[in-house]
């Protein structure tokens, strides 16, 4: 029996600092067996989190990846034509032998279509992500990452594989899931996502993380970094961040941000330090002088 | 538990939160699991389970903060007296919490409601009305029915915004000298998302047919032979080349000085609710100076942004309009990374307070613009007069149209958008629009005012400030 809390530890042993919403979420999903839809910023951990679940539970991570124009060949299933070709190709005498004892045409085309399930079975069946999430022996973890991105009938598509845990192949029938993997859908909410998709998952919304998880994170990453310079830098970034800026940093840019002062082995934030590092933090040349600016208008 | 949830659900679908059975279904499996442990994690189990969207969940905060203050987790031994001296505390504590601002995100047992802290005199008197004790409730005895009388009432005061069509405010606001700046109510919006997503799904149902024919060119010999790999390369399915797919670009340039507030805020909603739809716009606004506000209107509540944009913290809107320097401006800093030839939409009476015209501007832009759209709220007969320069600036537009309404402007786009995407549609698609215009033998004005009762200036107009 897992508890909040327990989520909340075994997430740190995976090296993700979850608050309660977060260690909530994944708890009810474990326990509903429902999906997760996590939207937010880009860089707040959508699929972090994804991924140190996958580690923490010892889960296996099935990634789909998604993007205008997929469909059910590249996220459910697909047949393998040319191995069915090939079959049919080396068992050429075989079907000879097999069919050369009919008397006409019509009872050979009998026999044949008696062995037709044959060629639509599992055996030339390629699994794609979430059939392969479905039928995996261990549970899984199921990724869906930046689901935005794909068309609506896409999503349509989702809907039977979500609620139910099914894929209906029309030759094959119904497949249930083997054990129901625990799914992650991501959305960085560039496209409205239908209701219907929606009301089939628990909703999570990642934001900005508070000052203190955000410098739990630093820490747990980069151990190396002391408490204060780590409280420094988020406390900046934080400042940063209601600048206005066009790409605002996060917690992304505030890890590179980390590695990249570690590298450098500074000890503390200056003006200088954050000229010389501060591409790390601002991706854009207007955000650039921001930046600069607030640097030395705070550390100077 | 289950007929907790049940009214709290319905308290949520009162505030226009859509909660499906499904999920109410949810939220009670949820409590079942967790256990009802305290009010922050109640509140986020719920909250995980009914708001399905990030624009729901402040509403969510409100209504739950105003629901479960009737529920309080409190002390199983704690005897009545005691919660009836807690529940004074409250209500009197609110007239404390008046002058505050709360944030609504806290979970300490705060005041019931929110208050702006300018109170009007109708206000009052509902607070008042808290005290007294409706008949109705007046049987147990005399704690429960005082009990009573604070719960029903409770939920009666509403902000004051709401009283703005009342004449006393409006009058008060005045001698107030108040900021201009209206923010829309709650009616308003709804109204205008009603508008954008009815001409959004009419939209979209042409976009989805141009868009599959849009894709076709010539023969692509690789896919064609992947695709018939399965038929011994017997060629039953064909692949076509897909041609590149283009999203319509917009670039809108919104006057909000004062003389055209009315129209620029209607431009602004509907610009928000056009964002994230299926298109690429980049909006700016401008009084002297011009700043772009894409991000913005992308992510903060419009009434925000409207206050933001009132307090002339983007652009100053003390100073005097002048189109000239803000085309000038432009130029400068945006025109070069304008890209994919976007349609231009300009909103602004053209009142230029004399100063230098610089229209040769607009010729650039035009360059690098597919259409240029003039949205001004003056009627054609006022465009010579004083220092308005429509009919300078006009001459490059490809339109000039005068929009009065939420109506109107939504129309305009509508068609703007229709005719973006009729620029690159297949000649069969061109062929099928052209016909389904003719075709269409009724006034699709009729289409928007057949069912709603009154003129939308009314509707749109709640202070009645503008004469535009």
């Amino acid at each position: 029996m897992i508890t909040e809390q327990g989520v909340k530890d075994f997430l740190k042993t995976g090296g993700y600092i979850a608050d309660d919403a977060i260690a909530t979420a994944v708890f009810l999903a474990l326990r509903m067996e429902k999906p997760i839809l996590i939207e937010g910023p880009p860089g707040v951990g959508k699929t972090g989190l994804a991924k140190a679940l996958s580690s923490a539970l010892d889960f296996p991570l099935v990634r789909l990846q998604c993007y205008e124009g997929i469909d059910e060949g590249k996220a459910l299933y697909d047949w393998e034509y040319g191995k069915q070709l090939l079959y049919t190709q080396l068992l050429r005498t075989q079907l000879d032998n097999y069919l050369s004892v009919s008397a006409d045409l019509r009872e050979a085309v009998e026999r044949l279509s008696a062995e037709e399930s044959l060629f639509f079975s599992r055996n030339f069946l390629v699994q794609r992500p979430i059939l392969r999430s479905f039928l995996s022996e261990k549970r899984s973890l199921l990724l869906i990452d930046e689901i935005d991105r794909s068309d609506d009938e896409f999503e349509a598509l989702l809907l039977e594989c979500l609620s139910d845990f099914q894929v209906s192949i029309p030759e094959l029938g119904v497949i249930e899931a083997k054990r129901k993997p625990l799914t992650i859908l991501t959305s960085n909410g560039t496209r409205m996502i239908s209701d219907a998709l929606r009301r089939r998952c628990l909703y999570l919304y990642i934001g900005y993380p508070e000052l203190e998880r955000e410098v739990a994170i630093v820490r747990i990453k980069f151990p190396e970094i002391c408490d204060t310079l780590a409280r420094q830098m988020v406390e900046f970034l934080r400042k940063a961040r209601e600048l206005n800026l066009r790409k605002p940093p996060s917690v992304s840019e505030t890890l590179d941000w980390a590695q990249v002062l570690s590298i450098l082995k500074a000890s503390q934030l200056t003006p200088e330090v954050v000229a010389n590092t501060v591409g790390v933090i601002a991706k854009h040349q207007t955000d650039l002088q921001k930046v600069n600016d607030l640097a030395v208008q705070e550390l100077s | 538990m289950e007929r907790i949830i049940a009214g709290f659900v319905s308290a949520l679908r009162e505030s226009g939160i859509r909660v499906s059975p499904g999920e109410s279904l949810d939220a009670v499996q949820a409590l079942g699991l967790c256990g009802m442990t305290g009010r922050k994690s109640s509140r986020q189990l719920l909250r995980l389970t009914l708001v399905k969207n990030v624009n729901d969940i402040p509403v969510f905060n409100e209504v739950f903060n105003q629901y479960f203050s009737r529920y309080k987790f409190f002390d199983p031994e704690m005897n009545v007296p005691e919660l009836m001296d807690a529940a004074i505390v409250d209500m009197e504590g609110e007239f404390n919490y008046l002058n505050q601002r709360q944030d609504d995100d806290h979970d300490e047992q705060g005041p019931l409601l929110k208050l702006d802290s300018d109170i009007n005199p109708e206000d009052l008197q509902e607070l008042k009305s808290l005290t007294e004790i409706d008949p109705d409730d007046s049987d147990g005895n005399e704690i429960v029915v005082q009990m009573k009388g604070y719960r029903g009432k409770a939920k009666a005061p509403r902000p004051t915004r709401r009283y703005t069509q009342n004449p006393l405010t409006i009058e008060l606001n005045k001698n107030n000298n108040a900021p201009m700046g209206i923010t829309f109510t709650h009616e308003e919006q709804i109204a205008m998302q009603d508008v954008v997503s009815r001409m959004m799904m009419r939209l979209r149902k042409d976009m989805k047919r141009m868009k599959n024919n849009q894709n076709r060119g010539k023969l692509h010999v690789i896919k064609t032979i992947q695709k018939n790999y399965r038929h011994d390369m017997v060629p039953f399915q064909v692949a076509l080349r897909r041609k590149r797919r283009e999203k319509p670009r917009l670039v809108v340039l919104c006057d909000v000085s004062f003389s055209v507030s009315h129209a620029s805020r209607f431009m602004l909603l509907l610009l928000h609710t056009l964002h994230n739809q299926m298109l690429d716009v980049r909006s700016f606004i401008f009084n002297r100076e011009v700043a772009e506000i894409t991000e913005m209107l992308a992510n903060m509540p419009v009434n925000d942004l409207m206050e933001t944009i009132d307090k002339g913290d983007i652009v100053d809107l003390d100073a005097n309009s002048s189109f000239g320097q803000v085309f000038l401006a432009f130029k400068k800093r945006y025109l070069e990374n304008l890209r994919g030839r976007p349609a231009f939409i300009i909103l602004g009476d053209a009142r230029n307070n004399y100063d230098e015209a610089n229209d040769w501007v607009l010729d650039e832009i035009r360059e690098k613009a597919r259409y240029m759209l003039w949205l001004t709220p003056e009627e054609r007969d006022t465009w010579k007069r004083g220092d308005c320069l429509m009919e300078v600036y006009g001459s490059y537009c490809d339109k000039v149209e005068v929009v009065k309404t939420v109506e109107d402007l939504s129309l305009v786009v509508e068609d703007l958008l229709r005719d973006i995407y009729a620029d690159h549609a297949h000649p069969i698609d061109k062929k099928r629009l052209r016909e389904a215009k003719a075709a269409e033998v009724y006034d699709s004005r009729d289409y928007y005012t057949r069912g709603s009762t009154g003129g939308g200036e009314a509707v749109f107009d709640p202070s009645g400030r503008s004469h535009w």
